[in-house]
């Protein structure tokens, strides 16, 4: 009995190690070989490990006539600035190096030379060393240069990221009229920049962590430290360790991965591309998440106000932009009840309307063949198809679809008899209301509800409308964004939240941050009154 | 604990207000003017002012070892077969009182709004978004409340303002017509309907984060909803007049058609609805809630949810069979209902007061805190 315990025990030991044994050339992840002392051994292992892939260039040169000392440069191609490659590495290297004058012999001792590279040959700023495999593979492949030499067990990491990127240009979503034309690029470290740029204070933080097993993405956080509320701070952190995936391809990726509720149509992590969004969602205590490879930073913690607002309301005065944010509600009412509202009363409520209205309406309707529902759906289904179309067709064909949406949608449609002019207008004023939310996210939920109460409306009237209203409030008033109630300051109401949600008072007296999101909501500075120049 | 959420004392006035203000408004009136005629007002006043006192009593259970809620505290004061036994007569009240509103609402949609559609249907639908707050706990029903309280307040505003144009003031003359005896039958409704069911807000009342002005919000809630309640029976009998009222199931709803003005706003009688609607799904709603608790507590469950579907299910075949019709419930009202909730809106506080001074209970007993950060 025994005896096959010990052989069972053999065989499953041969089985896990030939498992480990599988693949000898492929390093697994987190495996920290220290780097060979001999410099084609190196290169084999790295040639090896990377698959030969012909992006990796391998620049082999000697620096010393006498000695035979020879020294490898290893880039990925494409990822690294060759121009300074050329000018800051090769040219001291190979000539200026041999012209230079040393204190002791530095071509008999390869750990010495490579010291003295890093201290006095190299006019670059960024260089480390590097010791193992695991380094030394993740730094060519994030665009760095890496110089290892034969005879040393380790290697210089030479900071030479350069490849070509779209730079500053406008953001495409979330336009303003006045206000920054900058948005957000695909590289972190022009976001970083433009957001610093914008905020000179030394307690804007910035914590970097790598996420992904795979595509090794660097996902950074900036907060204000003093004005941040550490708890949610620590939420943060906590969530962004939890994650444990293989890519991280865009900022939708973490903002699924971290946020309260995945169940519910209400995003509850704010994104933008306005560099000032950003910088003035830092001075309220929130924090930012930038995320490499997308201009789409996130915004924590995220209230529902705040998908109604733009930035562009801090800019234009203030009656203005009460003016336009009233406009947003009722904008926000109208994309999610019109349909739903005109359901109701044409189907159930007709006394509801002045009598002279109701007899068009009901003339307009004679030839449909469908109820209200049916009709509205059909249009609504059809519009909502046009808009997806919209954004994934190729540009060149736009004019023909929309010439031909307008005519399915508008004139002819209701020529055939198939839905009523009236619905027409209802349908189009639903959809061009949707587009006057600011954010993308938040249209696309309204988008969402607006079918089920529908739904409601066309089985139970305005009772339906009304209890699917309440059940939508109380859904939202569930939620919370790390911690934060989503509703505040309506949910939990807090009277001096509300200078800055449905209205924004001036500017001046605008005095102290959200009461939920900042961690002391110390005040933003005392405004006096501006004083007029005194008359003679 | 069984609810681990916290309320802050600006939501609990919230729900005190609407719970008041919800099917009183709508039903009251009627029941007043047919006991005291065009003296419902003075009634009204009576009325209230009397439910406040029986408030001021509550408050008093309430800050009595302010960590237990209602069913808690039974069990603690009587020991614990005698409190569970009386704890169920009270789950048994609150759940009867929650298929009474249900029947309400049921009655007044298809009567008012759907005649076409079968009573279970409208009651099923409205119950289903109940048990939906229900089952997402305290904490986003008060949210809830807060955040639609402006719009009861406003469309309740809408009706004060635009009706002084109808109003006849020969409505409520003579005053005292009938003497004192019909003014203080018709105050007995006001002291049954609304203000003794308000016990069951001890419920909620160790989930309120501060006790004193948990105390504070109670009664000025009962205020505000009970001068709400003068304001409507004034403008009723101002406008109807006493007669047409107290035959009007729903004088209210009646008041709000009358409006107009300009013979541009009028016909805003869904407002009214809207108004009731909202209101009456608090009160269901907090009805219901605390029959779930409550029973959950007595059956020592570790949480309530799970009790809340089949709690529903019972509580739409009853509320069906509780009376057979409109006019059965409205001649129920007057006659019985002022003794029924008598015993659990006076005589079992009176005897929680007295059994806990007996025993000389304290409050010091520590029981554990719930965290929770009140918003």
């Amino acid at each position: 009995m025994e005896i096959i315990l010990v052989k069972f025990k053999k065989t499953i030991k041969k089985l896990l190690k030939s498992e480990s044994t599988a693949h000898p050339g492929v390093t697994k992840i987190g495996d920290t070989k220290p780097l060979k002392t001999r410099l084609h051994e190196n290169i084999q292992f790295i040639k090896e490990n990377l698959g030969n892939s012909s992006d990796l260039i391998i620049r082999e040169i000697r620096i010393s006539k006498k000695n035979n000392i020879k020294l490898a440069i290893f880039y990925t191609d494409g990822l690294a600035d060759t121009q300074s490659l050329n000018n800051f590495v090769l040219e001291p290297l190979m000539l200026e190096m041999r012209k230079m004058e040393f204190d002791q012999d530095i071509y008999s001792n390869p750990n010495v030379a490579l010291q003295l590279m890093k201290d006095e040959v190299l006019t670059v700023s960024g260089i480390t060393d590097v010791v193992d495999f695991d380094t030394l593979l993740t730094t060519i492949l994030e665009g760095d240069i890496v110089i290892l030499m034969d005879g040393s067990a380790w290697g210089l990491k030479v900071g030479m990221r350069g490849w070509e990127d779209r730079g500053v240009q406008e953001p495409s979503a979330q336009t303003v009229i006045r206000g920054p034309k900058e948005g957000f690029s695909e590289s972190i470290r022009t976001n970083t920049a433009l957001i610093r740029r914008r905020i000179k204070d030394p307690n804007l933080w910035l914590e970097t962590k790598q996420i992904g097993e795979r595509t090794k993405t660097d996902v950074a956080l900036m907060f204000i430290k003093g004005i941040v509320n550490d708890k949610v701070l620590d939420e943060v952190h906590k969530r962004l360790d939890r994650i444990n995936i293989d890519g991280i391809l865009e900022s939708g990726y973490i903002e699924e991965l971290i946020q309260d509720e995945t169940y519910t149509p209400f995003p509850t992590v704010y994104n933008t591309e306005r560099p000032d969004a950003i910088a003035a969602g830092l001075l309220e205590g929130r924090i930012a998440i930038l995320v490499d490879g997308t201009p789409f930073v996130l915004l924590v913690p995220a209230l529902f106000g705040q998908f109604l607002q733009s930035s562009e309301d801090y800019y234009q005065r203030w009656d203005i932009s009460n003016l336009i944010r009233l406009l947003r509600y009722i904008a926000l009412a109208i994309s999610l009840l019109g349909p739903s509202l005109y359901i109701a009363v044409t189907t159930f409520h007709q006394e509801m309307l002045p009598t002279p209205l109701l007899i068009s309406l009901a003339a307009q309707r004679e030839g449909v063949p469908f109820p209200a529902f049916v009709e509205a759906l059909l249009m609504e289904v059809t519009f909502e198809i046009l808009r997806e179309a919209g954004v994934r067709m190729p540009r060149a064909i736009g004019q023909a679809v929309s010439i031909v949406g307008a005519l399915v949608i508008g004139q002819a449609a209701v020529e055939a008899g198939i839905v009523s002019a009236a619905m027409v207008i209802v349908v189009a004023i639903t959809a061009i209301s949707s587009f006057v939310i600011p954010s993308f996210n938040m249209a696309i939920s309204i988008r969402i509800l607006r079918f089920g109460l529908m739904g409601f409306a066309a089985s139970f009237g305005l009772l339906g409308v009304t209890l699917g209203l309440i059940a939508i409030l109380l859904h939202m008033s569930s939620l919370r964004s790390f911690g934060v109630p989503y509703m505040s300051p309506f949910g939990p109401f807090n009277p001096s939240d509300q200078k800055d949600m449905i209205f924004r008072v001036p500017i001046g007296k605008m005095l102290t941050r959200p009461h939920l999101i900042s961690q002391k909501n110390e005040t933003r500075g005392q405004n006096e009154p501006a004083s007029k120049p005194e008359r003679e | 604990m069984i609810e681990r959420g916290k309320i802050n004392d600006n939501q609990f006035r919230v729900l005190v207000i609407l719970f008041i203000f919800g099917p009183a408004v709508l039903l009251e009136t009627s029941l007043l003017a047919a006991a005291a005629k065009q003296d419902a007002w003075i009634s009204a006043v009576v009325g209230v002012g009397i439910g406040l006192l029986i408030v001021w009593l509550y408050t008093k259970i309430g800050s009595k070892f302010p960590e237990r809620n209602l069913f808690e505290k039974l069990e603690y004061v009587f020991g614990k077969w005698i409190g569970k036994i009386v704890s169920l007569l009270f789950f048994f009240f609150f759940f009867q009182l929650a298929a009474h509103i249900l029947r309400n609402i049921g009655d007044f949609v298809t009567v008012h709004i759907m005649p076409e559609t079968p009573i279970h249907f409208v009651e099923i639908i409205f119950l289903c978004i109940v048990i939906m707050g229900v089952r997402l706990g305290l904490e986003p029903i008060a949210r809830t409340g807060e955040i639609l309280f402006p719009w009861v307040i406003f469309f309740f505003f809408i009706m004060i303002v635009s009706l002084p144009p109808e109003f006849k003031i020969e409505n409520i003359k003579p005053v005292f017509e009938g003497g004192i005896k019909p003014i203080l039958k018709g105050s007995t409704t006001v002291i049954a309907f609304p203000f003794m069911e308000s016990i069951l807000f001890l419920m909620i009342y160790p989930y309120v984060n501060k006790i004193k002005e948990a105390n504070k919000a109670f009664f000025t809630g009962a205020l505000i909803g009970g001068g709400v309640l003068i304001l409507i029976s004034v403008y009723t009998i101002l406008v109807l007049g006493a007669d047409f009222t107290a035959r009007n199931v729903y004088p209210s709803y009646a008041l709000a058609k009358k409006i107009n003005i300009a013979d541009f706003f009028q016909r805003i009688e869904a407002i009214v609805a809207g108004m009731w609607f909202i209101s009456i799904f608090y009160k269901l709603t907090i009805c219901f809630y605390a029959s779930t608790v409550g029973l959950a507590q007595i059956l020592n469950l570790k949480e309530y949810r799970s009790l809340t579907l089949p709690l529903g299910m019972i509580m739409v075949v009853l509320s069906i069979i509780i009376s057979p019709s409109m006019a059965e419930f409205m001649s129920y009202l007057p006659k019985y209902e002022f003794p029924f909730n008598l015993t659990f809106g006076l005589f079992f506080p009176l005897l929680f007061l007295v059994v806990a001074k007996i025993r000389k209970k304290t409050g010091k007993e520590p029981m554990n805190q719930t965290k929770g950060d009140g918003l």
